[in-house]
């Protein structure tokens, strides 16, 4: 590094020396604050009264509690909410944040505490109701599998107008498999595709099965159904983990512990239940 | 959409949203004002350098008002949430400070948009000066008044008159853009309504609460602004 002023040059040994000072090189976690958006149900969400709730929430004060740290959360909003991770703002994103190597380049994280597939909601009356594969597992890792469900999905799809929230793996999903063949609308948020759906200013939404099992649950929702294979895997990556700084690795230490205790002692399918209503816990040896 | 179900949803009661509502409203309200009165010392700042005999501070008011009208908002909003505070945290590493420094969502809220507003004040402002009539500002400097005596006296209140209708543009202007500030994560209306309905999957509900929440900041307001300026043309006549 060189430095062009001899009072910065003086001033940057001074810092240097301040931090040499204070021996917490190996840093002692004892609060971390991890930020949420808070409006994505069922992962988190806020109560009538202002109360932050959800999945993750309670997943977050059961980890916590295992490794003694005292956590807390703020609410930010899912634009930006990387870069106010690496800024400082706060130490741990749990924000239904799915593990991809795309976004390990820029963050770290903890293993994955969801795993949970990717497929296409449409209206019970629209024709892609009976797309090809539905409810079929179709891991992206195996190419030969992948190639074949592509295949069989491209004639129905063709020419269709598929909705997706932007900068998620389901779109880069999209983007790599069915681009030419579908016309891909991008939305700030989940729930702006779903209206478009229920709109029929698209032909299906892409998402993950966790938060269209709430979708389905909710007013309006009884009009739709899922269809197409249940996609994991390759560019959609592990699942869910906490996103952590590439600089706190023994932050990430805890989070794996506890999470690694939370998969094997079936807390973490219970409270997959409780607000899923169905099991998207991890396998343990993953 | 039940209308009963609706009041519910929005009132004051357990399951309702009321409180969280009617407090985002109240902090949309709070961000607006200060991103309003800063926005005022801006263009009064602006204006005094345009109007400068000094070439340099004229260029240098003319920079502000080109790049700050020049730009979107949300882009000032970014840069300097997470712009600043990685600026400011790399500052504190220099001096030996370990953490995090930043802005706080309120702050950043309050400076981007007013440095916005501000550029199209000092516009209003400038303008509003170009307005007096020549003649008056003649007849102080012929009765001997000094440049303070006369801003008191004749160019401030008969400027102050003819920029009011701008002024309440650029308040009208800021009350929809401080929506933008939502991105930092403050529980201003956009933000709260964006809460709500993705907490409870009513999207429709929500945003025809954010409608009518907006609706009634910028009509009361209004009439706020009207009342002023009615009371400033007090004493004028006007054609009939």
């Amino acid at each position: 590094m060189s430095l062009p002023h001899p009072l910065l040059r003086a001033l940057a040994g001074a810092a240097a020396l301040a931090l040499l000072a204070t021996p917490a090189l190996a840093k002692e976690w004892t609060k971390v604050v991890i930020a949420t958006e808070g409006a994505y149900a069922p992962y988190n969400l806020h109560a009538p009264d202002g109360k932050l709730i959800g999945f993750e929430i309670d997943l977050a004060n059961d980890l916590c509690a295992r490794v003694k740290l005292t956590c807390e959360f703020v609410a930010q909003d899912w634009d930006g909410i990387i870069p106010g991770l690496n800024a400082g703002k706060y130490d741990a994103i749990m924000d239904g944040m799915s593990i991809t190597a795309k976004r390990l380049e820029v963050i770290n994280f903890s293993r994955a505490y969801t795993r949970s597939p990717t497929t296409f909601a449409v209206e019970k009356t629209s024709p892609l109701a009976h797309m090809p594969d539905t409810g079929k597992r179709v891991s992206l890792d195996d190419k030969a599998a992948t190639e074949a469900a592509i295949k069989e999905l491209t004639p129905a799809l063709k020419g269709k107008i598929i909705g997706v929230q932007i900068a998620t793996i389901q779109a880069d999903l999209l983007n790599t498999y069915f681009k030419g063949v579908v016309e891909i609308r991008t939305y700030k948020t989940t729930e702006e595709h779903d209206l478009d759906l229920a709109a029929g200013r698209v032909d299906a939404a892409l998402a993950s099965t966790s938060y269209f099992v709430s979708t389905l649950s909710k007013p309006g929702g009884d009009k739709l159904v899922l269809a197409g294979p249940l996609f994991t895997g390759g560019l959609l990556g592990q699942g869910t983990g906490v996103g952590l700084r590439k600089s706190d690795p023994e932050l990430k230490e805890l989070f794996d512990r506890a999470i690694s205790e939370a998969i094997a002692d079936g807390t973490i399918r219970t409270l997959s239940l409780k607000w899923f209503k169905t099991d998207i816990s991890p396998p343990p040896s993953s | 959409m039940d209308l009963g179900g609706y009041f519910t949803l929005i009132g004051f009661g357990p399951t309702g949203w009321g409180d969280q509502l009617l407090a985002a409203a109240l902090m949309t309200l709070a961000v607006s004002a200060s991103a309003f009165f800063a926005s005022l010392a801006f263009g009064l700042v602006g204006a005094a350098a345009k109007l400068a005999p000094s070439a340099p501070l004229r260029w240098l008011a003319e920079a502000y008002t080109t790049i700050f009208r020049g730009v979107p908002d949300l882009l000032v909003i970014y840069l300097f949430y997470f712009g600043g505070s990685q600026a400011l945290s790399a500052l504190g590493h220099l001096f030996g400070h370990a953490g995090f420094l930043g802005l706080n969502a309120f702050m950043v809220g309050t400076l981007a948009v007013g440095l916005v507003a501000g550029a199209y004040q000092t516009e209003v402002i400038r303008g509003a000066y170009f307005a007096i009539p020549p003649g008056e500002i003649e007849a102080a400097r012929a009765v001997g008044m000094g440049r303070l005596l006369m801003l008191r006296r004749i160019t401030g209140p008969r400027a102050l008159r003819f920029a009011l209708p701008g002024m309440g543009n650029v308040w009208q202007q800021v009350l929809k853009e401080s929506a933008l500030i939502s991105v930092t994560g403050l529980a201003e209306i956009l933000r709260e309504i964006h809460i709500g309905a993705g907490s409870t999957h009513l999207p429709f509900d929500f945003y025809v609460t954010g409608f009518f929440l907006y609706l009634a900041l910028t009509t009361l307001s209004g009439f706020l602004f009207r009342g002023a300026e009615a009371w400033t043309m007090r004493a004028e006549r006007r054609p009939a």
